[in-house]
């Protein structure tokens, strides 16, 4: 029987080929939207999973943790600086660590932020050391620099038409390693110079919007920055504004504490992961929507094929017949050509697999190169469902030509 | 070897006011050799179909040595037929892809019949009938040689009857003889009753007993006029 099922595909090669392929392809969109989603749900999970609790000047509770934690820029507003101070004071906390952001080097980011961060961030350094003077900066493992590479800050992005700061160079004294999230791609330098070379520190006082005011600032007169400076990281009331905090509370409780305290007011702090959570729930949606359009076209896929299978049983009615007329038992008919079609469909179900999988890790990776976000793409359990669902409507659909060869007169099918 | 006895057989399509083919009573005892033959509509085709259990008629009966095969379910026709019919058709109805072994083992392989036994007395058929390759593609081969493997495929099962619808018809004289010979010496051989419907003079002259049909009545039996002197 095998044999035979071999022999009659081979014969008809090409409408059998089609047939994988269309399967295949139908199956590889819902394959790929599915591990997509999961990619993006996990990947930009696991970004935040470093950053238990972020606080910033009240505002956008969006925007504060798509800065902080993406690294996307966007102007957020600064609150007192003496919050760093109390925070770093405060017994319920681990560590917390500032960052600013605003410059950037050939399309990374830079972020003004201490030790404490650097230490945190990533399982230690891949190589070099933590910077300690001004004009040091450690890189995030995804950045195409060397040790000791001269980092020229500019003001805002290229695309943006920044300039570019003489204040201070940074040179690259260490390396993380790999965290799998957008920091990877960033560049960390003590914030103590980003503050000099915007003109912040030294007790000059923090305008309301120091970044803004800053370009025309700039152009007059030209701060004060010195790369030997050693780095202190004391912090008194005279902090200048901060966009954002990045706290590790020491436990769960003293996080929904410190949320609560300073909720309030001037600031605002959030849990990363209960954003991201509802901007799930956002995304969930347009999931859905996605789902809905393979689900579609699979529906379709499963149409043209019972048309084509039941073509194909009206133009083998003769063969069937004859069969039957020599002996063939009945049911041996259903079962050549229920295996033939589900073998077919079979085989694209499996292409497709393979095939969604292939596409769903070049997105990922295309993501990784743009925004240093890892996407894990992976099968989970629900997919066998997925799979085992496909497999028995495929079974289905299989069996309606096989029980229509099944029914039809041997006689009337020879004459035919 | 099958005798066959039919009583009272009339069968009629609808929109059609005579039946096609109605047979009061016509008896082939075992071991006949039979030729049926009769215009093109003149019933055979309906006759072989109804002999062989392909199609049923709702009255009558077709008693092949004490089966009716009126009396049998539509699975249970294709049992029979598979055990006791070797059919030999005008088209061959060969599979493409498969090799001369292959096409004759296939029925019985579909059917799981194919013991040790069977795959053995399927390569002495081949040699029998004069297929010198039975690994050769069926689909490379002359159609002479086609219905000779055609032919090894209906007696594989030892079948108590052989039918053979227009066996010569679509080959030519030379083929058309040999395979004729072959019917006629491996129904001996092999003790079956053999039936062949063909308006191939050449042929039906070689057996025994003439039938003559035409518009779906029975119009000359060389058999009764034996039984009669």
């Amino acid at each position: 029987m095998i044999r035979f099922i071999v022999a009659d595909l081979r014969k008809y090669w090409l409408g059998s080929t089609v047939v994988v392929l269309i399967v295949a392809l139908a199956v590889a969109l819902g394959v790929a939207v599915t591990l997509q989603e999961r990619a993006l749900r996990l990947g930009s999970a696991r970004a935040a999973d470093k950053f238990d609790l972020v606080i910033g000047a009240a505002g956008s509770e969006n925007q504060l943790v798509l800065s902080s934690v993406f690294l996307q820029a966007s102007p957020l507003p600064l609150m007192d600086g003496h919050v760093l101070a109390k925070l770093a004071a405060d017994p319920r906390v681990a560590w917390a660590a500032p960052i600013g952001f605003g410059d950037s080097f050939t399309g990374y980011p830079i972020v003004g932020t201490t030790t404490a961060l650097v230490h945190n961030l990533a399982d230690g350094l891949a190589e070099g050391q933590v910077f300690a003077r001004e004009g040091e900066a450690v890189i995030g493992s995804g950045v195409a620099l060397k040790l000791g590479d001269v980092i020229k800050p500019m003001h805002g992005s290229a695309e943006e038409g920044g300039h570019t700061h003489t204040e201070l160079a940074y040179h690259v004294a260490g390396r993380l390693r790999p965290t799998g999230t957008a920091w990877d791609r960033a560049i960390l330098v003590p914030i103590e110079a980003v503050w000099d070379i915007h003109g912040m520190s030294d007790h000059e006082e923090a305008e309301a919007e120091p970044d803004h005011d800053h370009e025309a600032a700039a152009d007059e007169h030209e701060h004060h920055a010195d790369a030997d400076a050693a780095i202190t990281e004391t912090w008194d009331a005279d902090v200048p504004g901060l966009p954002a905090i990045l706290v590790k509370p020491k436990t769960i409780a003293d996080a929904y504490k410190l949320r609560q305290e300073y909720r309030a007011g001037a600031t605002q702090a959030v849990f990363p992961a209960e954003i991201l959570t509802r901007l799930y729930a956002t995304l969930g949606d347009a999931k859905r929507v996605l789902f809905a359009v393979a689900i579609g076209s699979q529906v379709l896929v499963a149409a043209s094929l019972l048309l084509v299978t039941v073509m194909h049983v009206a133009q083998r009615r003769r063969q069937i017949g004859a069969l039957r007329a020599f002996g063939a038992p009945r049911g041996a008919l259903l079962a050549i050509v229920w295996l033939e079609l589900f073998v077919l469909v079979a085989i694209g179900i499996a292409t497709g697999f393979g095939v969604g999988y292939a596409a769903a890790m070049v997105i990922s990776q295309a993501v990784v190169d743009g925004s240093g976000v890892a996407m894990p793409v992976g099968f989970a359990r629900e997919d066998i469902g997925f799979a085992v669902t496909l497999l028995g409507f495929s079974a289905l659909i299989a069996s309606v030509p096989a029980i229509l060869a099944y029914r039809q007169s041997p006689a009337s099918a020879l004459r035919g | 070897m099958l005798s066959l006895e039919l009583a009272d057989i009339s069968v009629t399509f609808p929109g059609l006011a005579a039946p096609v083919l109605a047979i009061e009573r016509l008896s082939i005892p075992a071991g006949g050799r039979v030729a049926i033959t009769g215009a093109s509509g003149s019933g055979k085709s309906t006759f072989v179909n109804i002999v062989t259990g392909l199609e049923r008629t709702h009255r009558g009966r077709i008693d092949w040595s004490g089966t009716d095969l009126n009396r049998l379910a539509e699975s249970g026709r294709d049992r029979w037929r598979a055990a006791h019919v070797g059919l030999v058709m005008q088209d061959f109805h060969l599979f493409a892809g498969l090799s001369a072994l292959e096409n004759t083992l296939l029925p019985a392989r579909l059917a799981r019949a194919a013991s040790a036994e069977i795959v053995e007395r399927a390569h002495y058929l081949l040699q029998r009938t004069g297929v010198q390759r039975p690994e050769q593609r069926i689909e490379t081969m002359s159609r002479g040689e086609m219905q000779r493997v055609a032919v090894a495929r209906a007696l594989l099962r030892k079948p108590g009857v052989v039918i053979a619808d227009e066996p010569t018809a679509s080959l030519d004289i030379e083929s058309g003889e040999a395979v004729g010979s072959l019917l006629l010496e491996l129904a001996d051989q092999e003790q079956t009753t053999l039936v062949v419907v063909s308006h191939d003079k050449r042929l039906t002259d070689r057996l025994r007993r003439k039938i003559t049909f035409d518009l779906g009545r029975i119009v000359g039996d060389t058999g009764l006029m034996e039984q009669a002197a």
